[in-house]
């Protein structure tokens, strides 16, 4: 409270005070509380973005606040200095006359002659600009808080020599410490023992304004004393004078995929090992299994020639042929085995059709008892990548497949054509047979010993092995079949330009 | 046809060198064997004599894997033993590995792979092979 009687000559503070008006954007503003009438200095009323002529009244005056909070605020506190004789000065949002809000800080006093208010004087504000810069900046400050503190990876500040000076949530949450926990740590305190100095060279080269940041792969010791496996990228956060202030650490936790990258090459190592025991097995069970059927054949041969009369019974015959379909399987067992045996397999441009005419040609005879018909539709400049033993292999168990599920009342039907597409050329075999239920069988078709048919040349071999030659050359095979409407398997050879 | 003098088998399986002698007296093969069990057993016998005037065998039906001294390390002592007589080896395996009927070719005294089981048509195969040289 002032008394204004007491001060400095009119002239001067006329003086004074327009100088300060027009500096700092502060009007003046008097309420006489008896003629209840108010006066605004020419600052003032620009703030208002009145005119200069403008003859404001309380209710007037009381208008231009925002309705709600900013109204009531200043309803209150003007009521209050003029009735209780309290100072006020407050920070509100107005409504001008071309329609913008404004922030503006209103102070008010109580001039008190008899104990009685007779006049409020006081100060009006533009702190528009001021406000809004705080505000935008309160709000990046949280979006950016927002951001720090919620972020998957692990964000932290640290001061110059290493302590940290706040830390998030998911940091927190991969070493297991709380946030005052880690400020009483400095981060050389959790990093694991060998990776002391590594990124030492780095910090010091910030410091220095040699490297405004630097990444790399860091191991830590978390509160449990497990190792945490990181990625670590740290930059320097420097003052308007370009003097460091403090770094910023983004610690990735690569502690999990170092595990599971751990587990997989475990279990590569382990299926190798399985696939080479697997290996010997094949080999040894072909091996043993060829010579106890070799002793059975040869003594067979023997019994035959030396005790013929044992030899006319029922048994006998059955005998030989139990030893014969041991003998086969032996075979089938190192055909398998030689498949996938085979490693580099060296594999040579082939004429597919005339790889299809050597085929036809060394079952021509079947197909003319047979009455098959076959139309081949492929153009002969194709040429496949394959080894010739295995397509040739391939192709004939196709073609006698073919022949061997025809319908049983009519001659088999082949028609053989391609496509290609960008890595393979694409034979397609139909055959107009039995077919195969593919819903039932499926996933049984190019298993070992599986047959679909009652034939009785039926093994469950053929496909078997022809899927792993195609496989061996780098093909595959799918297949499309309806019972008795026929078969197509279409056969991806690897193209060779 | 002319018969062999002596057949030497190199084998460890009883069952086989039952067969294998079986077939040879039907087949006519030889007049006489002599049976070793395995490469060391035949390279202890067969290594004192080679030079002298004893008997030795005119083929040798040697199988691959024996114990104790397999047949590629008998191959490997026999060539260097000095004879004054020609002995033709064949090697008698079940094993139909690639690596090891290739590995048959690199022994010049090696004349032949033959997979088991044998019968009489690859003895008098043999017996062709050896009376005509």
């Amino acid at each position: 409270m002032y008394t204004p009687e007491e001060n400095t000559p009119q002239n001067n503070k006329v003086s004074l005070l327009n100088f300060i008006e027009k500096h700092a954007a502060i009007g003046t503003w008097e309420f006489n509380t008896k003629l209840e009438k108010i006066t605004w200095s020419s600052q003032t009323k620009k703030i208002h973005e009145v005119p200069l002529d403008y003859e404001p009244n309380i209710e007037l005056a009381l208008s231009f606040y925002k309705n709600g909070d900013n109204l009531n605020k200043i309803t209150k506190v003007f009521t209050d200095c003029i009735e209780k004789h309290e100072d006020y000065d407050i920070e509100v949002q107005i409504v001008t006359a071309t329609g913008k809000d404004k922030w503006v800080r209103a102070i008010g006093t109580a001039i008190i002659e008899n104990n009685e208010c007779i006049k409020v004087q006081g100060l009006f504000q533009d702190i528009d600009k001021k406000t809004k810069d705080a505000y935008a900046l309160a709000f990046k400050e949280q979006q950016l808080r927002k951001t720090f503190e919620t972020a998957l990876i692990g964000m932290a500040i640290l001061d110059l020599e290493g302590n940290w000076i706040d830390v998030n949530k998911s940091l927190c949450q991969t070493f297991g410490y709380t946030k005052d926990e880690f400020r009483s740590h400095s981060f050389k305190d959790i990093t694991h023992p060998e990776d002391f100095r590594k990124g030492q060279r780095a910090m010091i080269d910030m410091l220095n304004g040699k490297l405004d940041h630097h990444e790399t792969e860091k191991r830590y010791i978390n509160k449990k004393g497990e190792i945490i496996w990181t990625q670590l990228f740290t930059s320097i956060v420097r003052d308007s004078n370009n003097q460091p202030q403090h770094f910023v650490a983004q610690i990735n936790d690569l502690t999990e995929i170092k595990k599971s990258t751990e587990k997989v090459s475990q279990l590569l190592v382990t299926t190798e090992d399985q696939n080479k025991r697997l290996l010997n097995f094949a080999h040894i069970v072909s091996h043993n299994l060829r010579s106890h059927y070799g002793n059975l054949d040869m003594l067979l041969d023997i019994v035959k020639m030396d005790l013929p009369e044992t030899t006319e019974n029922e048994l006998f015959p059955l005998i030989e042929q139990a030893v014969s379909n041991l003998g086969d399987t032996v075979v089938h067992l190192n055909e398998v085995a030689a498949i996938n045996i085979q490693k580099d397999l060296k594999t040579e441009p082939l004429n597919l059709l005339d790889s299809f005419n050597k085929a036809m040609s060394s079952i021509s005879a079947l197909i003319l008892d047979s009455k098959t018909s076959v139309s081949i539709a492929i153009e002969p400049d194709i040429h496949v990548k394959g080894v010739p033993a295995y397509l040739d292999s391939v192709l004939l168990n196709f073609l006698t497949n073919a022949i061997k599920y025809k319908k049983p009342n009519e001659p088999a039907k082949i028609e053989i054509k391609t496509s290609a597409n960008t890595d393979f050329i694409i034979l397609e075999i139909t055959d107009h047979g039995q077919g195969i239920d593919l819903k039932k069988y499926g996933d049984k078709l190019f298993g070992m010993y599986k047959t679909f048919h009652q034939h009785e040349d039926s093994t469950g071999i053929g496909l078997f092995i022809t899927k792993n030659q195609v496989e061996a050359i780098g093909g595959k095979i799918e297949v499309k079949s309806k019972v008795n409407e026929g078969t197509t398997f279409y056969i991806h050879l690897k193209k060779h330009d | 046809m002319t018969k062999i003098d002596v057949a030497c088998i190199i084998d460890d399986d009883p069952i086989f060198i039952f067969g294998a002698k079986r077939m040879m007296e039907l087949s006519e093969f030889c007049n006489s064997f002599m049976v070793f069990k395995n490469g060391q057993e035949a390279l202890n016998n067969l290594k004192p004599i080679m030079n002298t005037e004893e008997v030795l065998p005119d083929v040798i039906l040697l199988d691959i894997n024996m114990p104790i001294m397999d047949g590629w390390e008998f191959l490997d002592e026999f060539i260097k033993i000095k004879s004054h007589k020609m002995v033709t080896i064949y090697i008698v395996s079940s094993s139909i590995n690639p690596i090891d009927l290739n590995r048959a070719k690199r022994y010049e005294n090696v004349s032949n792979y033959i997979l088991k089981p044998i019968s009489l048509n690859s003895l008098k195969g043999i017996l062709a092979e050896v009376t005509d040289a």
